[in-house]
C-alpha cells in the first residue's frame, strides 16, 4: 500500500468520487481507474465491461473490477453511450495495475452532455478529497 | 478503543511495506508491495515466509493431558509419538466444529494445540471447562511469547538446512517433528502447513529468537506472504478455513464436520478415544457419510450437504455466498472463491518442469448438495449472470515434490496417444524393427546398471520360448495319495521333471530343505507367503473372521524398504490395523544416525519387547550391508517370540554365499526373492523354507504350498520355469567365482566414483558395499534429469529417494549395480574406466555417448554360462524348431 505521495495522478485528466478518470478527446470519452483505486484493490484479476452500444446514466454502475480478494463496481462518472471497450484486459486484467491511465482504461463513451465534464474534479480537488 | 495485539514481527511487516489489516483480533500484513499474486507465485517456485504468530498456541499437560485430549478433540490423540502431529477438530455436542486445529508433540509430556486466532478466546474459555471437569489437566497460553513462522515451497528444506547448528530436521514425511537449534536459538521445526507445498515447515520460537530468524530466512531469499495468499494458497490446495468450509454456513446453519473431505483423517473412533464430544453426531455425518459414496442417499439427511473442489469454466470470479445452481435448482453455495495464479508448465511426466509463465484460474470450495458428484456441471450466479463450473476431484496436486502441482480442470486427464493409422502388417514390421533395434541398443551399446536386471544366457532365453511356454501343469498334493503331486493336465511329465530338478537345485543353492518354484514374480512370493501366514495363524479357528498378522517389523520405504514388502505393496491386505495408531500394524527397522542404510542392531532389542512382532521382514531394494539376521534371531529366541523372521532376498538372492551372507545358517525361517536381479534366471519369484515334516511350523510351510496354488497362479508360466532351470545350473556351478567378483567390482566401482570427487553414499570404511549395488548422491531432486542425461550417454542407471528425500520426484540418488555387467566381463579397472565417463557426464556435461557405445563393445561375450559352442548342436536344434 502506497502513500498518497507515491500515487501518480496526471494533471490532464478528471477524477470522480469514487476514483474514476476521464479524459475528453475530440468526442469521446475514456474512462478508467485511477492509481489510488487500483492500489487499494491489490492485483486485479477480472474485469467485466459493458458492450459498445449499451447506454448508461452518469452514476449507474457500468461493470465490475474483481481484486484477488474483493470485487468492486465501476460507476459511470457521465452519461452516454459505450463506442469501445478495452479488449485487452479479459486476458491481462494486471494493466490496471500497472498502466491505470494508458493500457489499463476501461471504456470509450460518447458523451451525452459534455459539460458534464465540468462536474468533475481536477487533480487537486481529487488529491484533497483523498487526503480528506 | 484498545489497541488491537501485534506479533513481534509487526515493524518487520512495516517496513517491509505491508498493508496492514486487522484479522481475527491482531493487527496482521495482508499483502506486501509485490502483491498476492507474485506472493503466492513464489510460495509455489521458491519459498514463502508466513508470519503466522496471531494463531492461538496452548501447551496442555498433567497427568489427565491425554483422557482430555481424547476427549475434547475429534482425533486421536494417542496416536501420536513423540516427534508427530495430526490435524483434528474441537467438535462441539452437534457435530460441528467450534474450530479446527493441529496437535504437535515435541516433547514426551506435554501437547501443543495450535487453534484459529479469531477463535482463540472462545476455544480457550472451552477448553477449560473439560479441563477442570477431568482433572489434573494443566493448559497454559503461549501465544503471546511466542512466535510461528511457516515456511513453504521447494527451496524451503535448503534454506532451513543451512541454518542448522545441532538436530535434525524432521523426517521427510508429513506432520513428523523435531527441534533443532537454528543459527543459536532453539526452534521447534514440524513438517506442517497451510498451503499444500509438499516441502513445508512451520518454526515455534521464543518471541527474544523470532526476529533474527526471520531476517535470515529473507536474507536467505524467502518471500515475505501476507494473509491474501495464504488465503489464495490454503484455496488453490482445497483446505478448509473456519468461517466458510466449517462453523456456520451462508445461511447460518452448522456445517456437519464430515461434510469437509479432510474430516475423515481428523475424526476418529478408535475405542482408545472412549465417549468424546460430539461422537453420536459424528458416527452418524459417518455413517451417511459412508452411503453417499456408494450412492445410497437414504441417510442424507445427517449429511445434506458436502464441501467440494468446483472449477470455474467460464470468465468470472466466485466469492464465497455466491449461489450455485444444479440444472436450474438451488444446489449450494460457494464458500471460498477467488482467481488464483499458477505456473506453466512444459514438457511432460517427471521432466515437467516450471516455466516464467503464468495465467489466472477460477476456483473455489463450495458446499453441495451431497447427490452431486465429481465432473457434474454446475452454474454459480455471480452478480445476475450465472457462470459455468464444474466439480473436481481437485485443484492441485502434492505428490510430486519438491513442486506443488496446478491441475485446471481442464488438464485433468493426460491425452491418450493413439499410432497414427496403418495397417497392421505395417504395425506389425514397425514393432519387429524397433524390437531389433532396442535389443542390439540394450545389450551391445549401453552400459545397464540397473541392480534389479539381469540379461539371462542364450541357452537360458532359447529355452524360456520353448514348448512349454504355452502349456498348463497345475499340480497339488493330496495327502490321500501319500502327499504324491497330482497333476491336472495330460503330457506334463517332462515339466514335472524339470520342476523336480529346479527344486532340488534350489534347495541346494539356498541351503534349506523346502522350496516352492510356482511363483513368477518376487511380490506374489512375498504375497504368498504373507497370505499363508495368515491363514496359519488361523488354523485352529476356521469360522471367525480370520485374522491378520498382529504386527510386522520391517525396513522402513524411505530407508531402502522394499516396495512388496509394505503395506502400501504385498503387504496391505494381511497386516492388522494398530488400534493406537489406526494405521497398518508395523514398526520399522531403527537405522545408525550417520548410515541410514544400516540397521542398528542393539536398538532393535527394545523394539521387539515392545512390539512383539510376529513376522520379521529383512531385505531391502536399496541395499549395502548384510542383513543382521543372527543378531536378531538371537534376539527373538531371548525373548520367545512367535515369530516368523523373513528374508526377502530379491536384490541380492545371486550373492548367498561365503561372499555375503547364508539367510538359512543365520536364522531366517524364510527367504523368498526375484529370480532375475542378483541372479541368473529369468523373471519369476521362489520362496525357500527351514522347515522339515516333523517341524511344528511345517503347517505353515504346506499353507504356503497352497497359497502358491491355488492361491495365486493356475499357470505357472511354465517356459521361464524352463528356463530358470538352466540358469540354476549356471548359477550353482559359477557362483564362487560371480560372487566373488560383484562384491570386488561393486567396492572398486564405488571407491572410483568417490576418488572422482561424487558422493558415494554408505561407509567408505568398507568401501561402500557389501552387495552389488552402489549408491551415488547427486543433489536434492537432481535424480530423474542426471539419469535421462546418463541415458542419453547410453549408461542406463535408476533414480531413487534418499532417506532424507520426500519422494521419488525428490530424488537425488542413483542406484547402480554391477552384476549385469560383471557378468559381461567387466573388471575393477572396467569400472573404473566407466566412474570416469559417469563424471564426465555429471560434473561436466560431455558427450560420452560414443565412447561408452565403443566401450561396450569389449563386454557383450556373456561369462559365468554355459557356452553356445558347447551345446552348439542342441541349440541349432532348438532354434530350428523356432521356425
Amino acid at each position: 500500500m502506497k502513500e498518497i505521495s507515491e500515487l501518480n495522478f496526471p494533471d490532464d485528466l478528471k477524477y470522480a468520487g469514487n476514483h474514476e478518470w476521464s479524459k475528453l478527446d475530440n468526442d469521446e470519452v475514456t474512462i478508467g481507474i485511477c492509481d489510488y483505486a487500483q492500489d487499494q484493490l491489490g492485483d486485479v484479476v477480472f474485469v467485466e465491461l459493458p458492450q459498445v452500444g449499451d447506454t448508461f446514466d452518469k452514476g449507474q454502475e457500468f461493470g465490475t473490477v474483481e481484486s484477488v480478494k474483493a470485487v468492486s463496481e465501476l460507476f459511470i462518472p457521465l452519461s452516454g453511450e459505450v463506442t469501445g471497450v478495452n479488449e485487452n484486459l479479459e486476458d491481462t486484467p494486471e494493466l490496471v495495475n500497472n498502466e491505470p491511465y494508458t493500457g489499463g482504461w476501461m471504456i470509450k463513451i460518447k458523451p451525452a452532455d459534455v459539460s458534464e465534464m465540468d462536474g468533475l474534479m481536477m487533480k487537486d480537488a481529487y488529491l484533497d478529497m483523498l487526503k480528506g | 478503543m484498545e489497541a488491537l495485539p501485534r506479533t513481534i514481527l509487526y515493524d518487520r511487516h512495516v517496513a517491509l511495506g505491508a498493508k496492514i489489516v486487522e484479522f481475527g483480533g491482531w493487527e496482521m500484513p495482508v499483502q506486501y508491495p509485490s502483491g498476492i499474486v507474485q506472493e503466492h507465485l513464489a510460495t509455489r517456485k521458491q519459498a514463502g515466509l508466513f508470519d503466522v504468530s496471531h494463531m492461538g498456541r496452548f501447551i496442555i499437560r498433567g497427568n489427565n493431558r491425554l483422557p482430555f485430549l481424547q476427549h475434547v478433540l475429534s482425533n486421536n490423540a494417542d496416536a501420536l509419538d513423540v516427534g508427530e502431529s495430526q490435524y483434528t477438530i474441537i467438535p462441539n455436542e452437534q457435530g460441528g466444529a467450534l474450530d479446527d486445529a493441529y496437535l504437535y508433540r515435541f516433547v514426551e509430556e506435554e501437547y501443543l494445540l495450535v487453534v484459529n486466532a479469531s477463535n482463540r478466546v472462545k476455544d480457550w474459555d472451552h477448553l477449560q471447562v473439560h479441563a477442570e471437569k477431568i482433572g489434573d489437566v494443566e493448559m497454559i497460553d503461549r501465544t503471546f511469547e511466542t512466535a510461528m513462522l511457516s515456511l513453504q515451497g521447494p527451496r524451503s528444506k535448503d534454506m532451513l538446512s543451512t541454518l542448522i547448528d545441532s538436530g535434525l530436521l524432521p523426517d521427510p514425511l508429513r506432520n513428523k517433528l523435531s527441534i533443532a537449534t537454528l543459527a543459536g536459538a532453539e526452534v521447534l521445526l514440524a513438517r506442517t502447513g497451510y498451503t499444500g507445498e509438499p516441502i513445508c515447515f512451520e518454526l515455534f520460537v521464543e518471541n527474544a529468537d523470532a526476529l533474527k530468524i526471520w531476517d535470515i530466512l529473507i536474507e536467505k531469499g524467502a518471500h515475505a506472504v501476507g494473509l491474501g495468499a495464504r488465503d489464495t494458497l490454503r484455496l488453490e490446495a482445497a483446505l478448509p478455513l473456519y468461517g466458510h468450509e466449517l462453523g456456520e454456513d451462508p445461511q447460518s446453519s452448522e456445517i456437519p464436520v464430515f461434510a469437509m473431505p479432510l474430516s475423515r483423517f481428523a475424526v476418529s473412533f478408535s475405542p482408545l478415544k472412549g465417549e468424546f464430544i460430539g461422537r453420536a453426531a459424528l458416527e452418524m455425518q459417518f455413517t451417511s457419510l459412508k452411503k453417499i459414496f456408494d450412492r445410497d442417499y437414504s441417510a442424507i439427511q445427517d449429511l445434506p450437504r458436502l464441501i467440494m473442489p468446483v472449477a470455474l469454466k467460464g470468465k468470472g470470479v466466485a466469492r464465497a455466498g455466491y449461489k450455485i445452481f444444479n440444472n436450474d435448482e438451488h444446489a449450494g453455495y460457494v464458500t471460498s472463491g477467488t482467481m488464483v495464479p499458477y505456473w506453466h508448465t512444459r514438457g511432460e511426466g517427471i521432466a515437467s518442469v516450471l516455466t516464467d509463465e503464468h495465467s489466472l484460474r477460477g476456483i473455489s470450495l463450495a458446499l453441495l448438495d451431497s447427490s452431486i458428484s465429481e465432473g457434474d456441471t454446475l452454474e454459480i450466479e455471480m452478480r445476475g449472470r450465472r457462470i459455468q463450473a464444474v466439480v473436481v476431484p481437485f485443484h492441485m496436486r502434492s505428490e510430486a515434490p519438491p513442486f506443488a502441482r496446478a491441475i485446471p480442470w481442464d488438464r485433468l486427464h493426460s491425452e491418450k496417444t493413439s499410432t497414427p493409422e496403418a495397417k497392421t502388417v505395417t504395425k506389425a514390421r514397425s514393432i519387429l524393427d524397433q524390437a531389433i533395434r532396442n535389443t542390439s541398443w540394450r545389450q551391445k551399446e549401453c552400459i545397464n546398471l540397473i541392480p534389479s536386471e539381469q540379461t539371462q544366457s542364450a541357452v537360458t532365453r532359447l529355452l524360456s520360448v520353448m514348448d512349454p511356454c504355452g502349456r498348463y501343469a497345475e499340480h497339488k498334493q493330496v495327502m490321500a495319495f501319500s502327499e504324491a503331486e497330482v497333476f491336472y493336465y495330460q503330457a506334463t511329465d517332462f515339466i514335472e521333471n524339470v520342476e523336480k530338478r529346479l527344486e532340488e537345485e534350489l534347495r541346494d543353492y539356498l541351503g534349506c530343505p523346502e522350496v516352492e518354484t510356482r511363483l513368477i514374480s518376487g511380490q506374489m512370493a512375498n504375497t504368498a507367503v504373507f497370505s499363508a501366514l495368515v491363514d496359519y495363524l488361523n488354523r485352529v479357528d476356521r469360522k471367525s473372521e480370520q485374522r491378520r498378522i498382529r504386527k510386522v517389523m520391517n525396513n522402513h520405504i524411505i530407508r531402502g524398504g522394499h516396495l512388496s514388502a509394505q503395506p502400501m505393496g504385498a503387504l496391505r491386505d494381511f497386516v492388522a490395523r494398530d488400534p493406537k495408531t489406526e494405521k497398518p500394524a508395523v514398526v520399522n527397522f531403527p537405522v545408525l544416525p550417520e548410515n541410514p542404510y544400516k540397521i542398528d542392531v542393539p536398538a532393535c532389542a527394545k523394539l521387539l519387547e515392545i512390539h512383539r512382532p510376529e513376522l520379521i521382514i529383512f531385505g531391502k531394494s536399496m541395499t549395502l550391508h548384510h542383513e543382521p539376521v543372527a543378531d536378531i534371531r538371537a534376539m527373538v529366541d531371548a525373548l520367545a517370540l512367535d515369530c516368523t523372521i523373513m528374508y526377502d532376498m530379491a536384490h541380492v538372492l545371486g550373492l548367498i554365499g561365503p561372499h555375503f551372507q547364508r539367510p538359512f545358517e543365520e536364522g531366517a525361517d524364510l527367504v523368498t526373492g526375484s529370480t532375475h536381479k542378483t541372479f541368473f534366471g529369468t523373471q519369476r519369484g521362489i520362496i525357500g523354507a527351514r522347515f522339515n515334516e516333523p517341524d511344528p511350523e511345517y503347517d505353515l510351510w504346506l499353507a504356503i504350498r497352497r497359497r502358491a496354488f491355488p492361491g495365486s497362479v493356475s499357470n505357472h508360466h511354465l517356459g521361464t520355469l524352463l528356463g530358470l532351470l538352466m540358469a540354476t545350473y549356471e548359477l550353482n556351478h559359477y557362483k564362487n567365482e560371480y560372487q566373488e567378483n560383484i562384491i570386488r567390482n561393486a567396492r572398486a566401482f564405488a571407491v572410483a566414483l568417490n576418488t572422482c570427487g561424487l558422493d558415494v553414499a554408505g561407509d567408505p570404511d568398507i568401501s561402500f558395499t557389501q552387495t552389488h549395488q552402489v549408491i551415488l548422491n547427486v543433489g536434492y531432486a537432481k535424480g530423474p534429469e542426471i539419469a535421462d542425461r546418463l541415458e542419453k550417454n547410453n549408461i542406463i542407471v535408476n533414480y531413487q529417494a534418499a532417506p532424507e528425500e520426500e519422494g521419488f520426484t525428490a530424488s537425488g540418488s542413483l542406484r547402480m549395480g554391477v552384476q549385469e555387467m560383471t557378468r559381461f566381463g567387466m573388471q575393477p579397472a572396467h569400472f573404473e574406466a566407466l566412474a570416469g565417463f559417469i563424471h564426465d557426464v555429471i560434473v561436466h556435461g560431455r558427450t560420452v555417448s560414443k565412447d561408452v557405445a565403443a566401450f561396450r563393445k569389449q563386454f557383450v561375450d556373456m561369462q559365468y554360462c554355459f557356452s553356445v559352442t558347447e551345446f552348439e548342436d542342441e541349440i541349432q536344434k532348438l532354434h530350428q524348431l523356432l521356425r
